[in-house]
């Protein structure tokens, strides 16, 4: 069934991001761009799944910056537009984020933001919320799929009256949560776009124009919430007159309202959605007699401040708990388990006794963890093996070269056995923070590894950085054609997209050459023994070198090409003495107790462990 | 573990049990990345559901595509839960470099003392039957479907096609049946 041409009033099971996906095509969205980032993929590739690519602009940028600016010039065209992003994201677009609500909108102009209360995927517990108080821009939040569908069809009218982008600020529990949806009309809104010159709106290089831009938005900010009532169907609401209260939004509402439900209790229950600007008035209405209010939410206090701070301004008296309390804790996400804790300890505390008592599960069998390690075939894995060769043949210890890594599939090599990274920090960083170690006066050699999408997404200008500043530093673009972390998604290396576009495909070589390296040198790194001489050689030459390591995602290998040939482990010859998994690391290899063995059905034929098993016990099986 | 086709078992359920009027919530561990590593869908089904996950002790059902990942997630069921998983064991990275053995008997055992109720299928042999190995989790959707009485077997077929591409239709909807039968028979 194609979701985003089934009938309005289907109801369907649907994930956050697939209902925040329809949610665009009911509002009549013209242009959607963005970077692929956990939890908040799964919308541009919903588009591109259903075919909507064929309609309206919905591609993949080279970043978050790019991606928002994309969506803004459509914007300010008049036509409708999207950009979706993680939270790190949102920090990479920031600088023209902040600077849009000088300028405003035209068309309807929304922005996903999704955080990772967990985290589950992201390297912060960044909490975007605060984007309102800092860009000063609108922001919404929903609590379930249907929510967000609604919302996002909302955002864009609202988003249209205060000539303001909206934030739609989701969590992972909302993105990539599936629940039950009805469907909506589809607004057909075609536009041509029309682009009216006005410099003092927008032109930021006038500083009396952006004085008075500035008011206009403080203006613009004063009706948000009475408009938001008005065109949003899912509403700031309160559920039941108690002076017992419970303050919250987005996910942890749904905590809330279940926990309430099992254990009974008169309680008010004060749900917000639009949380920038916080609703004064709704606040003040839906606050009105609480004497004790408990504040649930994840991450940051921010509703607390949202609420002692109307409050103060209401001048009104009442008890407020939450986090400064530790009734609700500062880190990781909620659940109904903590929810229950913090309802029953903070104002149900007749009912205290109905607390769970921690009941000590079934005897557990010591279970070993199971990270996600890098697949089978992977070319990361050749890669870091070679590099860690190659640093004991040019002369070095592993221990005294250190390895800076960077964003994608290739940071699992910081698990065991390689443990090959010494960081992982921000997109780009790899290159900028190897430099700056050499720069501080580190003799010995580093190392920086970056991906094909991370170097075209914000590799490039670090690179320009240290081969203008003359910088000893060796630089390793693992290329594996795809951004494969977040869900094999396009990146500007390819001639067609997903949405069936042709594009020009940007030759990584190319612009390493034209920035101007010292040395260059690409290896396939299925070639094991040339990719470890290739290492040995430019970790002994001064100057910026660059080694592109190039060779397709095995999976997508394995999806085209099928599987060539696969291993396997001759038992007779096979000592047990692990060297191939101690190497590798290969999750298709392991320990039966006493030999190793190799799962056929997960070998993907690189080679590698048959290359390093010293006894010649491990050969090719089967082809395909 | 990732990559085994949990997702789409739990997309599969929550589509039933939409068809069959009830609200539903999944919550996923979602990305590339995760293959090979543990993960965990948790599916909630009723008249009004509002959280994507539970607590440990609040599983009905664990449906499991591998022993050592079955085995990690036995907190999450309620005392009297019912388990039905494969009987693949696929030993993670991390005990074969220290030299652990993952013993399949042992690991059985483990389930065993937890649930009311263990029923453990050959699920990648039904599946390769069937004309699709990766379809495992069809045969695991089969087996459990004649252990509950929520979800008909109409709905599930219908959700199967809704959510399966069709080139894998087909053998998922033979997965499922060799399911079914392989507990009908047992
Ligand atoms: S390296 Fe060779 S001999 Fe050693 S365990 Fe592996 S297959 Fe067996
Ligand atoms: S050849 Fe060896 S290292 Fe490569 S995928 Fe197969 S088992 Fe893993």
């Amino acid at each position: 069934m194609n979701l985003l041409k089934a009938p309005e009033g289907a109801r369907l099971a649907l994930m956050g991001n697939e209902a925040i996906a329809r949610g665009l095509v009911e509002a009549g969205v013209s242009v959607v761009s963005g970077y692929p980032g956990t939890p908040s993929s799964e919308v541009i590739a919903t588009l591109h799944e259903f075919g909507a690519g064929s309609e309206i602009y919905v591609e993949w940028a080279v970043n978050e910056r790019v991606a928002f600016e994309i969506a803004y010039g459509a914007s300010i065209g008049g036509v409708r537009a999207a950009v979706t992003m993680k939270a790190p994201g949102a920090s990479v677009a920031l600088d023209p984020i902040v600077s849009s609500a000088y300028g405003g909108v035209e068309g309807g102009l929304m922005v996903l933001v999704a955080d990772d209360p967990g985290p589950h995927t992201t390297q912060t517990e960044q909490d975007d919320r605060w984007l309102g108080f800092l860009a000063k821009l609108p922001v919404l939040s929903p609590s379930s799929p249907q929510e967000a569908k609604d919302i996002v069809v909302a955002s864009f009218d609202l988003s249209e009256e205060v000539k303001l982008p909206v934030i739609l600020r989701t969590t992972t529990r909302v993105n990539h949560t599936v629940g039950d949806v009805v469907l909506g009309p589809i607004r057909r809104i075609k536009r041509v776009p029309q682009i009216q010159k006005d410099v003092p709106r927008f032109v930021r290089a006038g500083m009396l124009w952006n004085l008075e831009r500035h008011r206009w938005l403080n203006n613009q900010l004063s009706v948000v919430e009475e408009v938001f009532d008005r065109v949003s169907p899912v509403r700031n609401s309160v559920e039941g007159s108690s002076r017992l209260c419970v303050v919250t939004e987005g996910a942890a509402y749904n905590y809330v309202a279940e926990v309430l439900r099992e254990v009974g209790g008169d309680v008010r229950v004060v749900k917000l959605v639009l949380l920038y600007p916080p609703p004064k008035k709704f606040l003040s209405e839906a606050l009105d007699g609480c004497e004790r209010i408990l504040v649930v939410e994840e991450l940051d206090p921010y509703l607390e401040l949202v609420v002692r701070y109307t409050l103060s301004e209401l001048g009104r008296n009442a008890a407020v708990y939450g986090k400064s309390s530790k009734h609700v804790p500062m880190e990781g996400e909620l659940s109904t388990k903590i929810v229950r804790k913090a309802l029953l300890s903070a104002l149900l505390t007749d009912k205290a006794s109905q607390e769970a008592s921690e009941t000590s599960g079934p005897s557990q069998l010591k279970i070993a963890a199971r990270p996600p390690p890098m697949c089978p075939g992977c070319p990361h894995r050749n890669m870091y093996v070679a590099l860690l060769m190659g640093i004991s043949r040019a002369g070095f210890r592993r221990g005294e070269v250190p390895v800076f890594g960077d964003i994608g599939c290739y940071a699992l090599g910081v698990q065991p056995p390689l443990e090959a990274i010494w960081t992982e920090h921000s997109m780009g960083a790899s290159i900028s923070m190897a430099m700056g170690l050499k720069v501080a006066g580190y003799e010995k050699p580093v190392v920086a590894v970056i991906g094909d999408s991370t170097f075209f997404h914000a590799g490039i200008q670090p690179l320009i950085e240290a081969v203008h500043k003359q910088v000893d530093i060796l630089v390793v673009i693992a290329d594996n054609s795809i951004v494969a972390m977040t869900g094999h998604q396009s990146t500007p290396a390819w001639s067609t997209v997903e949405s069936g576009r042709k594009t020009k495909p940007i030759d990584i070589e190319s612009i390493v050459k034209a920035v101007g390296v010292n040395h260059l040198e690409a290896v396939d790194p299925y070639d094991i023994d040339s990719t470890v001489k290739a290492f040995e050689r430019l970790l002994r030459k001064p100057g910026v070198k660059v080694l592109i390591s190039k060779h397709p995602c095995a999976l997508v290998e394995a999806r085209h090409r099928g599987v060539e040939v696969r291993y396997g482990v001759v038992e007779d010859r096979c000592t047990g003495c692990l060297a191939c998994i101690r190497v590798t690391g290969c999750p298709a290899i392991y320990f039966d107790g006493s030999k190793a063995r190799i799962d056929g059905e997960d070998c993907l034929g690189c080679g590698l462990c048959a290359r390093f098993c010293p006894y010649g016990a491990i050969e090719v099986v089967s082809s395909g | 573990m990732g990559g085994q086709g949990g997702l789409t078992l739990s997309r599969t359920l929550a589509a039933a049990a939409v068809l069959e009027g009830f609200s539903v919530r999944t919550g996923e561990t979602l990305g590339m990345s995760q293959r090979f590593g543990s993960v965990v869908s948790y599916v909630r089904i009723g008249d009004r559901v509002l959280s994507p996950t539970f607590s440990d002790g609040g599983a009905d059902f664990i449906l499991g595509l591998e022993l050592v990942e079955t085995a990690r997630t036995l907190k999450l069921l309620k005392p009297g839960g019912v388990v039905v998983a494969s009987d693949a064991v696929k030993p993670p990275v991390s005990a074969s470099l220290s030299r652990e053995f993952c013993d399949k008997k042992k690991l059985l055992e483990t389930i065993g003392s937890a649930a009311s109720t263990v029923v453990v299928v050959p699920a990648r042999r039904l599946a390769t039957g069937a004309g699709n190995p990766r379809a495992a989790n069809m045969v695991i959707l089969g087996a459990f479907y004649t252990l509950q009485n929520t979800l008909s077997a109409d709905s599930i077929r219908r959700a199967i096609s809704e959510v399966v591409p069709s080139k894998w239709l087909e053998s998922s909807l033979r997965a499922f049946e060799l399911g079914v039968s392989y507990l009908r028979r047992a």
